[in-house]
């Protein structure tokens, strides 16, 4: 800090306004990043006060300007359906392929174009060049050693009057295997809302209706049908006979497979998707006093569908057909006391406002606050994650808005007349959502894409909750900058060696040290790949295997590369890496908050203050004895709480108790997040893991 | 030859008493302008008010091809319209706008500000068919019918263009001066629809519009079978006041501007009547919304109502060029004793003149003298 004041009483050209306040904060970094961070902190604890209430911001949605007109006819249909799918069942000789059948006759007999789409099973491997990339060209070549066919069933019914040119697809996902009853009802309820639309006279897109076959995950059947329906693959013959000549029965099936003098294994499209609802009855919820419609919208790496799509389906559930709409919510975060004492510290803070200006009405209760700080908390997780939350997340990858929503009756459904009340009000909320898409003129691109919700009717935009994010990341230049000039300082007396000193390339050591981790970091996030490779390994001993090939390399990379810089003059080089490390982690998390602004939130969380805290055990602080024990607690909590797979283990430890919690859980949490082609996963280990190693690094340093 | 002589000069004459100015020029032709400014099946409205408007002046009696309609989108065809083919301005679906006989001269993307401003002044293309033509003259009641989403000053046209006040007082103008109308109704239907008509400066023009600056204006009501409003409030009150109308009906035009309740419109219908000659509770709606006119009997079948000298002469004066000197030589007399006449002191002593020169002066002079003590004695008695 003296360099600092040494510059600025230096008789110059006056510098202009940027440079000064840049060299003020510069120079009291310390109070600059503690009051930052604490207003981060209080920024992302704000986020359910400053939700706004949703709206529609499309003109052309209008939902709800139509009356539906799915009838008693209609739920006939859906229960027919439902008691021939039964019947089915128990008549018990299933060769795996009944239920599609019967619906794929029903489809005809409504007049719709319909084809069966046999899908392979992929298991998910890992793949760690292909990260983001769609693998369209392995799919074919690969899938002939996978022996596990499943089988959607498709319909289409054409615009009478429309161009053909887009479409609103319907999917209902069922286990074919085992057909349950909720399983049969959104079979019914999807066919009966098919056969209602293949009447009406508004139609101005094509409506695709999926029954997809989910018996090896809801996903996969989405996802592999979408895959064929945007990649035409003009088979050569020789696939056919491969793909044919694979399996006795579906050769068989085939041959069987003409419909009305049609074949119905023709892949048959329909124009570009405007929107994709996937809809499935629920278990009972019996202590609701309404039905309940549980809407799911995360896609992968966090992406949402437009906000204007989950709010026409909040709009005709809530205020036409009376269910009440869930999100996800942290359920153990709403009881927890903490949040419920900063939810009555807002109250009090609201109250107290209103009091001195009654204009000034941001007031929340804190029943209320905890209520939405559990949302957007799972809101957040969600997208942090970076795993879609249900099938929808295959249409996110092509830039289809899809929303998952599942109703929950309060009754059990054997009841006739339940079941069939039930199904109207379904129908109609579906039609009515239909109806509504259906007047769109364009892509939905008039509402949010970036948003969280704190209720079902309220979201934050992204022009809110990044503001905590920003507040997070902005001491962490400011510290680079004030530690790389503070060297600078103390390793040369007067300013004209500072001056020297600019041009000193010493943090190129410190860089070359943080590079190698960074390296050492692609390494260990490469590790899972070979590991995966071999057969009949345990999760907790690929966690235990993963952890000893990492030390290992780290080992050898230091042996290479050298041992670390620090060990000739001592007290500068600590800081310089310090700086560095701080600026990759600077980067790293800029960029993160790009793809996926919910993970480079909760990193920035994690990352930022160890970050700031870290320094050297052996290097106290000058000051009080409290000072420096505050300072060594602090340092070894944050590099606990640093370390992703201790985070990890203690966040499973407190919401789902310690007693379950295995090592094995840190391979099966990575395992499912490269499954899922998670940018968390890259973020983890590129930006995340090298911080907490190079933290460490500073604190044994000697 | 000579007997023609006089007849000319009386003609002239004539000419030369008439004043130069065309507001004695008698009302005799109506034209419509209708405009649905927007497209897209969310406004539906719009078309269906621009065409219940069509329908009703067409039923009051300006002929379809004094009509000229401009649709921005096609509802009836759209196919999100669950009644193929038809355009219904009411949810009890009663009457179908798009009938029989509806003559679009403007449609879809043709509808455009330039088109717009084209048709008001006629600066047309020569290919343009003269369907699409506003053929006005200086005898045309003109009605402009505007509907569409507008803002302060400006009406939006087909979402990616705009026309602004200054737009449209500028067209009005050029209107004016080249003689296409001799009176001119504005009706908007959009929100803040009085802003578009606060530029204009043309006289003999009258504005309304459903609404205030700041104000909107609002749909009527929603037809759920449809799934879209399916009249404005303005237009919809507008149309109710003209069906209990037929085309011999007497109602002025204050009558309809004061049948705007703004409880019922939710926005204040304000109108601009500065610009507009006569009073409201004189004139008929149909001078406007109909083609009904006063019907002058002449007794030659082909002598004009005011200004038809001119084509007379220039008839003449093809057969006998001689003529055309003399006619000229008669124009510049009679228009030396026009100057003399005009002026009433002038006039007086050109009487008194001819009154010397004729009679017994002494006389004069003696009466005169007499009447001056006369004047005096009176004045006195008066004054004491």
């Amino acid at each position: 800090m003296p360099a600092e004041k040494d510059e600025a009483k230096e008789p110059r050209a006056r510098p202009r306004l940027i440079v000064l306040i840049a060299s003020f904060l510069v120079s009291h970094s310390t109070l600059f990043s503690v009051v930052c961070c604490i207003a981060g902190l209080i920024a992302l604890l704000l986020l359910p006060v400053l939700a706004k209430s949703t709206y529609i911001s499309e003109n052309a949605l209008m939902p709800g300007s139509a009356n539906p007109v799915f009838s008693g006819q209609d739920v006939s249909e859906a229960s027919r359906l439902v008691k021939d799918i039964t019947e089915t069942q128990k008549m018990g000789k299933m060769t795996g392929i009944e239920i599609q059948r019967l619906i794929i006759q029903r489809m005809a007999d409504v007049g719709a174009e319909v084809y069966h789409h046999k899908f392979h099973s992929q298991s998910n491997q890992f793949h760690p060049f292909r990260f983001f990339s769609c693998d369209s060209n392995s799919a074919v070549t690969e899938s002939n050693s996978n022996t596990s066919y499943g089988l959607n069933t498709v319909g289409i019914i054409r615009a009478p009057r429309g161009d053909g040119k887009e479409a609103i697809v319907l999917v209902t996902p069922y286990n074919s295997e085992y057909v349950k009853l909720n399983d049969a009802l959104s079979l019914g309820l999807g066919f009966s809302i098919f056969s209602h639309l293949g009447r009406v006279s508004w139609l101005a897109k094509d409506i695709l209706w999926l029954a997809a076959d989910s018996r090896y995950g809801e996903y996969s059947s989405v996802s592999a049908w979408l895959k064929d329906y945007h990649n035409p693959v003009f088979f050569s013959s020789e696939n056919v006979d491969a793909n044919v000549t694979h399996d006795k029965d579906f050769l068989n099936m085939q041959n069987k497979n003409m419909l009305n003098g049609r074949n119905v294994d023709v892949f048959k499209r329909a124009g570009t998707m405007a929107a994709a609802l996937v809809f499935k009855v629920g278990e009972v919820m019996e202590r609701d006093p309404r039905d309940i419609l549980t809407i799911y919208a995360e896609a992968s790496n966090g992406q949402m569908p437009n906000l204007d799509l989950i709010n026409v389906v909040h709009y005709l559930a809530v205020h036409r057909q009376g269910f009440r709409v869930n999100i996800g919510k942290l359920a153990s975060l709403v009881n927890s006391a903490w949040l419920n004492l900063v939810g009555q510290i807002l109250e009090w803070l609201g109250k107290l406002a209103k009091n001195l200006n009654p204009k000034w009405n941001f007031g929340i209760s804190s029943a209320d606050y905890a209520e939405g700080a559990a949302t957007v908390a799972s809101s957040m997780y969600h997208q942090a994650l970076g795993v879609p939350t249900g099938s929808h997340g295959a249409f996110r990858d092509y830039q289809v808005d899809a929303i998952t929503f599942s109703f929950s009756p309060r009754f059990y459904l054997n009841n006739e007349n339940m079941q069939s009340s039930f199904i109207l009000r379904g129908g109609r909320l579906i039609e009515g959502v239909i109806r509504s898409v259906n007047n769109l003129l364009e892509k939905f691109h008039q509402s949010f894409f970036l948003y969280m919700m704190t209720a079902p009717n309220k979201f934050v935009s992204v022009g809110v909750y990044m503001i905590g994010f920003a507040l997070l990341a902005l001491p962490l230049p400011v510290v680079a900058a004030s530690l790389f000039l503070n060297h600078k300082a103390t390793g040369f007396t007067g300013t004209e060696e500072a001056k020297i000193a600019f041009g000193s390339w010493k943090w190129l050591y410190a860089a070359k040290t943080v590079l190698m981790i960074d390296l050492w970091a692609m390494f260990a996030s490469l590790m899972p790949y070979f590991i995966s490779q071999i057969p009949n390994i345990t999760s907790t001993e690929s966690t235990f295997l993963w952890v000893a090939l990492s030390v290992t390399i780290l080992a050898v990379l230091y042996v290479i590369l050298g041992s670390p810089p620090y060990s000739h003059s001592g007290n500068v080089e600590w800081q310089t890496l310090k700086a560095v490390m701080i600026a990759s982690v600077t980067i790293g998390l800029g960029l993160m908050s790009i793809i996926n602004f919910a993970t480079a939130q909760i990193g920035a969380l994690l990352i930022v203050p160890m970050c700031l805290v870290v320094r050297p055990l052996k290097k106290h602080i000058q000051g009080a004895l409290i000072l420096r024990a505050l300072s060594l607690v602090c340092n070894l909590v944050m590099v606990v709480i640093g370390f992703p797979p201790a985070a990890l283990l203690l966040m499973k430890g407190f919401s789902k108790g310690f007693e379950g919690v295995g090592i094995g859980a840190v391979w099966e949490v990575a395992e499912f997040l490269w499954a899922w082609n998670s940018a968390t996963y890259l973020y983890v280990f590129l930006v995340h893991l090298p911080c907490w190693v190079l933290c460490i690094h500073i604190l044994l340093h000697p | 030859m000579i007997m023609g002589q006089p007849w000319i000069l009386l003609l002239l004459l004539l000419l030369a008493i008439s004043p130069p100015s065309h507001s004695s020029t008698v009302h005799n032709n109506n034209w419509a302008v209708l405009v649905c400014t927007s497209r897209f099946w969310f406004n539906y409205r719009h078309m269906a008010n621009t065409l219940s408007l069509y329908r009703t002046v067409k039923r009051l009696g300006i002929p379809d091809e004094r009509i000229i309609l401009m649709l921005a989108d096609d509802m009836a065809c759209n196919a999100r319209n669950s009644y193929p083919a038809q355009v219904f301005n009411n949810e009890n679906h009663m009457l179908n706008l798009y009938g029989d006989n509806v003559e679009v001269d403007y449609r879809g993307y043709e509808v455009t500000v330039e088109n717009f401003l084209r048709v008001l002044t006629g600066r047309h293309e020569t290919a343009v068919p003269r369907s699409k033509r506003l053929l006005s003259d200086e005898g045309s009641h003109i009605l402009v019918y505007m509907t569409g989403h507008g803002g302060d000053e400006f009406l939006k046209f087909q979402d990616n263009e705009e026309l602004q006040s200054h737009d449209l007082a500028d067209a009005v103008k050029q209107m004016k001066e080249k003689h296409r109308f001799k009176e001119l109704l504005i009706m908007v239907d959009t929100c803040q629809a009085a802003t578009l008509f606060s530029q204009l400066q043309s006289p003999g023009v009258l504005a309304i519009g459903s609404s205030k600056k700041g104000e909107n204006s609002y749909s009527h009501h929603l037809d759920s079978d449809i799934g879209v409003s399916v009249v404005d409030r303005f237009t919809y009150y507008t149309l109710a006041f003209f069906e209990k109308l037929n085309m011999y009906s007497n109602a002025s035009l204050s009558s309809l501007f004061n049948s705007y309740d703004s409880h019922l419109l939710m926005s204040t219908a304000s109108y601009r009547e500065d610009l507009y000659g006569r009073p409201l509770s004189e004139v008929p709606v149909t001078n406007f919304f109909g083609s009904v006119m006063k019907t002058f009997h002449t007794d030659f079948a082909y002598t004009g109502f005011s200004m038809e000298s001119e084509p007379h002469i220039s008839l003449v004066s093809e057969t006998n060029s001689r003529r055309i000197l003399e006619s000229e030589n008669a124009q510049t007399e009679a228009a030396n004793d026009n100057a003399k006449d005009n002026c009433p002191f002038h006039a007086w002593l050109k009487v008194l003149e001819d009154k010397l020169d004729n009679e017994n002066a002494e006389k004069l002079v003696l009466y005169g003298l007499g009447s001056m003590v006369l004047l005096l004695a009176i004045s006195t008695l008066l004054s004491v």
